[in-house]
């Protein structure tokens, strides 16, 4: 009897599982609440590890997609820095053109305005190798008609003159400079005296008034007498800040702030002739140059 | 060994210059613009005697009073001094590439100043003396920096640094 099992097993066993299915089949389609509620005791059993399993898988396909992105990420991050460099040295560019556009708009202006003169603009290359004497350098020479003694300008006034010329380079004594002295006047009071250089200490010009008593009060326009040889009439040289009167009270000084920052300077206009008893109106202002 | 041939201080010296005339007008206000020939001396000196020192400190002075046309022998008595005087000091002092290189370009800047204002003032200049001790520290720190500075890129070595090292190779 057993042998028969034993040799009849596998179809048996088929057939019994055939059976107990047919009858499962049979009997849930017919009581069908019941075996949702099975599984529901099911899901209600196994949801803790299901969530559990749910947020690490999320979070592990979470993890390799940000390990894939990394790389593009990375690629973008490349690409955005280059740009904000591109930007950045654009946004400088643009600084530097819109400072270059006042200046040249400011030597623009004073050729206009001085529209008789003869001015040619020139760039500077170099300034003084100490801190005694007050010089630079321009890139323009006698090949462009320079010549010693002419006259430097800026919008903003006077730069200082020629004193040595090559054939492709220029060197201007500044108005700063201790050999410097420029034939000036007030505007208001008409009093005449010479801007020597620069007071160390203050900065300031130091202007040498030729009258006892002359009528000079801070806040003047200091502009060139025409007296000198170098300078024409009328080129501003800077405003009045205090006066004083020294030498045991017989002639009186005033400090004057030069009109020009120095500091700032990159490029000039020499002027290579002007109309005799002609004067330049004293401009104020204008674009940095 | 190339530091110690004239030409070569000649062309560092017209590098200093071109520095201190183009570039340096461009980073600090006028009256600030530090002197780096005083580096270049200080760097040349400390590595040689004290009448090649003076003749480096005569060639770099001499460059930049040419350079600014206007007192010819300012600078070149004044940096010959300094030359002839650290080429002697460096004889007497234990030497390392970076605190004694800086420290003796800023006691030069010290020493130039007040040297060079009595010259000057013997010409017929009379410049206000404190006009110079704002701008001081300014070029006191630049040549504290800037010479070992100057002298680590350059490599400057003693002779006898030189000497040992060919033999070591040899």
């Amino acid at each position: 009897m057993g042998g028969f099992f034993y040799r009849w097993r596998r179809p048996l066993i088929t057939i019994l599982a055939v059976m107990v299915l047919a009858v499962s089949l049979s009997y849930t389609a017919h009581v069908r609440g019941r075996v949702v509620e099975l599984s529901n005791l099911v899901g209600t059993i196994v949801s803790p590890a299901s969530s559990s399993l749910a947020f690490i898988g999320h979070q592990a396909g979470v993890g390799i997609s940000t390990v894939g992105q990394l790389f593009t990420l990375q690629a973008q991050n490349r690409e955005l820095k280059q740009k904000l460099l591109l930007y950045n040295s654009m946004k400088l560019e643009l600084s530097e053109v819109l400072a270059a556009n006042g200046r040249l708009r400011g030597m623009l202006g004073l050729q206009q305005t001085l529209s008789n003169w003869k001015l040619i603009p020139a760039g500077i290359i170099a300034r003084n190798p100490d801190n005694w004497f007050s010089t630079l350098v321009i890139d323009r020479g006698s090949d462009n008609g320079i010549k010693p003694g002419m006259s430097v300008i800026v919008p903003q006034g006077v730069v200082g003159r020629i004193i040595a010329v090559s054939s492709t380079s220029s060197t201007v004594m500044l108005i700063l400079d201790p050999n410097s002295g420029v034939g000036a006047m007030d505007t208001r009071s008409q009093a005449a005296g010479v801007l020597l250089g620069q007071d160390p200490i203050t900065g300031m010009l130091k202007f040498q008034l030729f009258s006892h008593r002359p009528d000079i009060l801070p806040g003047d326009a200091v502009v060139t007498s025409g007296f000198s040889q170098y300078y024409p009439k009328g080129l501003l040289l800077g405003q009045v800040i205090s006066v004083s009167r020294v030498q045991f009270g017989l002639t009186e000084v005033a400090m004057v702030q030069p009109s020009v920052d120095f500091n700032r300077l990159q490029s000039v206009m020499v002027v290579l002739s002007h109309p005799q008893g002609t004067s330049a109106p004293p401009i104020f202002g204008g674009g940095n140059s | 060994m190339w530091q110690y041939r004239p030409l070569t201080w000649f062309l560092l010296y017209l590098l200093g210059i071109l520095i201190q005339t183009a570039l340096l007008p461009q980073i600090f206000p006028i009256g600030y613009v530090p002197n780096v020939v005083v580096s270049v001396t200080v760097l040349i000196a400390l590595y040689e005697s004290p009448s090649r020192g003076m003749l480096a400190g005569l060639m770099g002075g001499l460059m930049q009073d040419v350079w600014a046309g206007r007192m010819i022998g300012l600078n070149a008595v004044t940096f010959a001094l300094l030359g002839w005087g650290i080429g002697y000091l460096q004889s007497k002092i234990v030497r390392d590439p970076v605190f004694v290189p800086g420290l003796v370009a800023g006691m030069s800047q010290v020493l130039v100043v007040p040297f060079q204002w009595v010259l000057l003032l013997l010409a017929g200049y009379h410049f206000a003396w404190l006009s110079f001790v704002k701008p001081l520290p300014v070029w006191i720190l630049f040549s504290m920096f800037f010479t070992p500075g100057l002298g680590g890129v350059l490599g400057f070595r003693s002779r006898r640094e030189l000497e040992a090292g060919f033999s070591a190779m040899g």
